[in-house]
């Protein structure tokens, strides 16, 4: 009698729902149920530029996947102010009336708007905004790889360099200012070094062998990078003003992709030493025990260390199809988070979403709840985004 | 020999080991030459190959034809950058090219096929290149006539998304320098 008790549709349901639950939980992110979802910001502006002004606002403030963008009258936040040619002057309360900020943005009226956006999500959220964000790639939209430009929600994205050879591997600088990546104008893959300001562009890293993949140190002051010069495809760490590499990795494999710890003393990149490409994280200053990141995954490449240090993104080939996985640095476990392809991700500033390319379209994924919108850039042939922080 | 020639033998081996190491401080920069000077002994490193150099003066996408020893192209297995046993044969044709073809040059260029991931890609061309060098160097070709130069999946030799397109990408093909 006691047995068939156990039976009954109650427990049934229960146990029943604990096996289910356990196993979808397995395979889903951990959802941190301190991350704030569902915030109501409402938007009041005006201003002769106040229209567009709160069209770019809301998709911004909508783009963070956290907040709700709503009419005036509501919200659990208030954004008001004027938005014109110069810039935008903007106040953030709460619904009780209590003032968060009063700030002015100069500057043109769509990066004022996104100055805007990411202090509102800020305020808001605790994390920082992406809004303001630059997004470099590649595209062969004209028939040779060239490197593109733009803001991060795809607007004005324009191409600049017009070589007609192949140009590869960007990596903007956190903070925007330059842009490093790899191009063939001197018929090798050399490493040049991009000024965003002024324009200028110079060749810093030009050894025989390849020389590619450069990314930033967090301060902009190394670029770490890829170099063959020694007789194999290794990690180096070179100044960003020129001089001598300091060489981090020997092995007999192919080292490939570094990318900066956010405290910048160490690098994760990619090493096929064991056969096929894996993920290591070594120091930055000197050659090192290679520590392997076990992913479960028998091709790893293209990683990227986010912003707060808590996850590294990689590319995995799965089923002969790309897709994209995130390893959590203090658990030491991994998941993929696409399921219809993607490759070669890259944080944005709030460590939740990343931009990736698939089949020559990028797309900014949020790794929470595993989204992914298209990023319309009006280029084709898109890949290998990199986005500043 | 007594004991103080043998110190100051020692002593000036020491020094002259010391010179050598002067090397090792010298500015790769960008700024630099073109070659930005030649490793010495101290720096190859025993899990490396054959340094890389790069052909002065010459142009890798005008100055090479690479008809000549199309035949030559040696394919590779999939994310691999060892020389099949099949493959071996042809790298003794063009050794033996070489042999009746005194003072020509080669450019050795390394590709990948597009299932993977671009920067990957350029690494694994860069190997395969590398791997045709050190194996002709194995032959008695003298490294100094042999150059490299990745392509990763950028220049396919085959567009399309079959196995057999694949296969024909992943290459190192043999170019032969232009006399000036």
């Amino acid at each position: 009698m006691t047995a068939l008790k156990l039976f009954n549709p109650l427990l049934r349901s229960i146990l029943l729902a604990v096996l289910f639950g356990s196993i979808t939980v397995g395979a889903q992110a951990q959802v941190n149920v301190d991350v704030p979802t569902n915030i109501r910001v409402g938007i009041s502006l005006s201003g002769s530029g106040s229209s567009a002004a709160t069209e770019v606002l809301s998709a911004d403030l909508k783009r963070t996947g956290m907040i709700s963008p709503v009419g005036a009258g509501s919200g659990d936040y208030i954004a008001s102010g004027e938005a014109t040619d110069s810039g935008v002057t903007g106040k953030l309360v709460k619904k009780t009336g209590e003032e968060v900020f009063s700030q002015t943005f100069s500057g043109k009226p769509r990066a004022a708007v996104h100055q805007f956006a990411d202090a509102i999500t800020k305020a808001v959220t605790g994390l920082p905004g992406f809004a303001s964000s630059k997004l470099a790639f590649i595209s062969d939209a004209t028939g040779a790889k060239e490197l593109y430009l733009g803001d991060i929600d795809g607007y004005g994205a324009h191409a600049i360099t017009h070589d007609g050879v192949i140009s590869a591997s960007p990596s903007l600088s956190h903070d925007g200012s330059k842009l490093t990546y790899t191009s063939y104008k001197s018929g090798y893959p050399d490493i040049y070094l991009i000024d965003l300001s002024s324009g200028s562009r110079n060749r810093i890293a030009f050894f025989p062998g390849i020389n590619s993949g450069p990314a930033f140190s967090p301060d902009g002051s190394q670029i770490a990078m890829t170099l063959s010069k020694d007789g194999n495809p290794e990690v180096y760490v070179m100044p960003a003003s020129g001089g001598s590499p300091t060489r981090l990795t020997r092995t007999r494999g192919a080292e490939t992709s570094p990318s900066w710890s956010p405290t910048g003393d160490r690098l994760v990149y990619s090493s096929d030493d064991r056969g096929s490409p894996q993920l290591f994280i070594s120091s930055s200053t000197d050659v090192s025990e290679m520590d392997h990141l076990v992913t479960g995954n028998s091709y790893c490449t293209k990683p990227d260390w986010s912003p707060d240090g808590k996850l590294i993104c990689f590319t995995t080939r799965t089923g002969g199809q790309f897709q994209i996985g995130v390893f959590d640095v203090a658990s030491r476990t991994a998941h993929l988070i696409t399921t219809s392809g993607g490759q070669d991700p890259a944080w944005a500033a709030d460590s939740r979403h990343l931009v990736y390319s698939n089949n020559g379209h990028l797309y900014l994924l949020d790794v929470v709840s595993h989204q992914s919108l298209p990023i319309d850039t009006a280029v084709g042939g898109a890949g290998e985004p990199t986005v500043s922080r | 020999m007594n004991k103080k020639c043998l110190g100051t033998l020692l002593i000036i081996a020491t020094l002259a080991l010391a010179a050598c190491d002067d090397n090792k401080d010298k500015n790769y920069s960008g700024m630099g030459t073109e070659n930005g000077g030649l490793p010495t002994g101290d720096n190859v490193d025993l899990n490396s190959g054959i340094p890389p150099t790069r052909p002065d003066g010459i142009n890798p996408d005008k100055d090479v034809n690479y008809s000549t020893l199309a035949a030559d192209t040696v394919y590779f297995a999939f994310d691999s950058s060892t020389i099949p046993g099949a493959e071996r044969a042809k790298l003794g044709a063009v050794a033996d090219w070489l042999k009746a073809n005194q003072g020509r040059s080669l450019f050795l260029a390394g590709h990948a096929d597009k299932r993977g991931t671009p920067e990957y890609n350029r690494a694994l061309g860069e190997r395969r290149a590398l791997a045709v060098r050190e194996y002709l160097a194995g032959l008695g070709v003298p490294a100094a006539s042999l150059y490299t130069n990745s392509y990763g999946s950028d220049r396919p030799a085959v567009q399309g998304d079959t196995e057999e397109a694949y296969a024909k990408n992943r290459r190192v093909e043999i170019g032969v320098i232009i006399k000036p």
